[in-house]
């Protein structure tokens, strides 16, 4: 863990000096902003793609491999779809509408200032969403790390971020996120393929054979965290910190919370309630199944994030860095080249964290299994090296994410819902930092995941309806457009929050909770388009589209 | 002219400053297209294109997690003792979107061009080409607000 500061200092710095450097080169022209729009379309898809992958890319997919089984691979094949959705429906309409935002969009489309503030609101809504995780992976991966406390990792990740945009290293924002891609991609990919390579011919083989169950590769102290109730499919004798022999008998155990026991090398492993099985049928199935109801769940999941993609305020903006519609589609399509490649990855740690490190899963700690699997894999200090990478990796995917989610709601704060300047600008990130850190300190032990697709299923609900029927339905209307907003922003918040925070009642009802952009997403369609015929489109919304189209 | 230092800020505070407590208006629509027909023609199989897209796409990630489901045997058949269901996941799917987003590309851009080419034949009769016009105005709308200028 000693290199692994280090190394985070340097890409922080890096940054910053990229940022810099790409402020000087943009001075030497006459007009910086005919300049931003010159960026070509491999430097300008390198930084969408690398904004994109978030916290949830490089840490959270892993994690939630290890823990729910490979089904977990279709948020990666989610996020990716998105941009062929995006391509498909708004990349280029956005782009000749001159909008730089959804409310922009709006604005244009249907003419009314007042619906702004309300999707500035949704903004806000899905800002913050989207950052709590990111604050969340930053915090898991400084205290690893650094060996301080989740909320220390926390709070110096706000510290830091603030401090970085405070300093001007996002400016050149093309530059450092295009910067912040290749770091990502390199240090998952070198350690993912490193191990892949040295783990040898046994674990390779046991990793792509779940059914051979799973047990402890060596002995392992498990202290839990956190009050856990797991079951255990035979006798295993365990160590206590005194030192005392205890036998668990087959069956379900409950252990509160900083118990400590020491599993010996070979003893299957204990799965937490509610989980499966590792290794199991449920668990190697491709398919999302959580509550017991795995095509629905699938199927709602991709509907959530793929066209939440195209909802997602700071994804939309990047598009008008393109000169024409005509680029802008093409770099989406480069976006979606350069996710698939990265994305080719996080399913190494997963597999093999089955294998080698599969206690995360008692300890609820199988977001860090990315950072934490080199150092058991490869012991040394070539397992040092390759934590520092990955762990440099997943900070500069909270550094790059986090910074542009920032920007863009203190855009959103200052731009859409106050009038803006550039003193209450920098008070809207303190702000918007603020509120995240505070959310993410409760957050621990909630998945990376579960948090960013509530932000994906709300964006799908508002934005995407609102997006979709703007360009391609002339008869959308004002009314329409703010009771389908309103309805999707307080169906698709409401259930998925209820079924974070609150306990649920079993059965359909928790399925329909945590995954509700299956009947969220056609019900706010549906609302827009129903209110939309009981009243009349201006004159102009014909022209406001087609112009859309038009080359 | 010599070139007017700007102060160099995220496209945000761009516009938030560029705008400051006015509406915007360079957002309004502007007046419609010459030829409304053509536009609507145009505008016809753009969207012609994109439900072909969406239908593609959701029959491509439908039908493999669908696949999935019906079809378990998929796990257990391997190859190079990978379970193929596995290899379609996390390998196979990505070519097939970057095929499908590329197709869609190909295709709206041949759809854009044969407008374009009518269009030019149009107002070559008419003097100076609405391309150049059209990109003397969008540079200068950049200048000021980020939007083209009505």
């Amino acid at each position: 863990m000693t290199w692994a500061v280090p190394a985070i200092g340097l890409v922080l710095v890096t940054s910053l000096i990229i940022g810099v450097y790409g402020v000087r080169a943009a001075r030497s022209t006459s007009d910086f902003l005919v300049a931003s729009r010159r960026i070509s379309p491999n430097w300008n898809a390198l930084a969408i793609a690398g904004e994109y992958l978030s916290a949830a890319s490089v840490l959270g997919l892993a994690g939630l491999l290890l823990k729910n089984g490979l089904g977990t691979m279709w948020y990666a094949v989610g996020f990716t779809a998105g941009y062929v959705a995006v391509v498909a429906l708004v990349a280029g309409p956005m782009r000749r509408s001159g909008a730089f935002t959804v409310p922009d969009f709006a604005e244009y489309r249907l003419g009314a200032p007042r619906l702004r503030k309300l999707c500035g609101f949704v903004v806000l809504v899905i800002m913050l969403l989207y950052l709590v995780p990111q604050f969340k992976g930053a915090g898991v991966v400084l205290s690893l790390v650094s060996g301080t406390p989740y909320w220390v990792g926390v709070l110096l990740a706000g510290l830091v971020v603030s401090g970085s945009i405070a300093a001007g290293g996002m400016r050149s924002a093309t530059y450092v996120q295009a910067f912040h891609y290749l770091i990502k991609l390199a240090f998952l990919a070198i350690p993912a393929i490193y191990l892949v390579v040295h783990a040898g011919a046994d674990t390779r083989t046991e990793a792509l054979h779940p059914e051979w169950e799973t047990h402890f590769p060596q002995t392992t102290p498990v202290e839990f965290s956190v009050a856990t109730d797991f079951t255990l499919n035979e006798p295993v004798t365990v160590l206590t910190p005194q030192g005392e022999e205890l036998e668990l008998p087959a069956g379900s155990h409950s252990v509160a919370r900083g118990t400590e026991y020491v599993f010996p090398a070979g003893a299957p492993i204990p799965h937490p309630e509610d989980l499966p099985v590792l290794g199991s049928q449920r668990w190697s199935t491709p398919l999302l199944d959580v509550g017991g109801y795995p095509l629905f769940e699938t199927w709602s999941t991709l509907l959530a994030i793929t066209l939440g993609c195209m909802g997602l305020p700071h994804v939309i903006m990047r598009f008008h860095t393109s000169p024409t519609a005509r680029t802008a589609r093409r770099v989406a399509v480069g976006v979606i080249a350069l996710l698939g490649l990265f994305y080719l990855f996080p399913t190494v740690y997963g597999l093999l964290g089955r294998v080698l490190t599969p206690h995360l899963v008692m300890l609820q700690g199988t977001d860090t299994v990315a950072v934490v699997l080199p150092a058991h894999a490869v012991p040394g200090s070539v397992g040092t090296l390759l934590t520092a990478m990955v762990a440099a990796g997943a900070f500069g995917a909270f550094l790059s994410t986090s910074s542009g989610l920032l920007l863009a709601l203190a855009g959103g704060l200052s731009h859409d819902l106050f009038q803006g300047s550039v003193p209450r600008l920098r008070l809207a990130v303190v702000i918007g930092a603020c509120v995240s850190v505070l959310l993410a300190l409760p957050a621990q032990m909630i998945d990376i995941n579960v948090l960013v697709v509530w932000a994906f299923t709300v964006a799908a609900s508002t934005f995407c309806p609102l997006l979709v029927l703007g360009i391609w339905w002339r008869r959308l209307t004002l009314p329409g457009a703010a009771t389908g907003l309103i309805v999707g922003g307080v169906t698709a918040t409401g259930a998925v929050g209820w079924s974070i925070l609150l306990p649920t009642p079993s059965g359909w009802v928790t399925v329909l909770l945590a995954q509700p952009a299956a009947w969220t997403v056609p019900l706010a369609f549906l609302t827009m388009m129903v209110v939309s015929r009981f009243t009349r489109p201006p004159e102009w919304a014909e022209h406001a589209v087609l112009r859309l189209h038009s080359p | 002219m010599s070139p007017r230092r700007e102060k160099l800020t995220s496209p945000q505070t761009r516009i938030a400053l560029a705008r400051g407590n006015r509406p915007v208006q360079h957002l309004q629509p502007v007046p419609g297209p010459v030829d409304t027909e053509a536009a609507r023609a145009l505008f016809r199989a753009q969207r012609r294109t994109a439900v072909r897209t969406v239908v593609v796409l959701s029959v491509l990630l439908f039908g493999l997690s669908g696949s999935f489901a019906l079809f378990p045997e998929l796990g257990e058949i391997r190859l190079a003792q990978v379970p193929v269901s596995w290899l379609l996941l996390t390998v196979a799917v990505y070519p097939l979107l970057f095929g499908l987003a590329l197709w869609h590309v190909r295709s709206t851009e041949r759809l854009e061009g044969e407008a374009e080419s009518v269009d030019r034949g149009r107002s070559t009769a008419r003097g100076p080409s609405r391309r150049r016009v059209d990109r003397r105005r969008r540079s200068k709308g950049d200048s000021s607000t980020g939007g083209e200028a009505t």
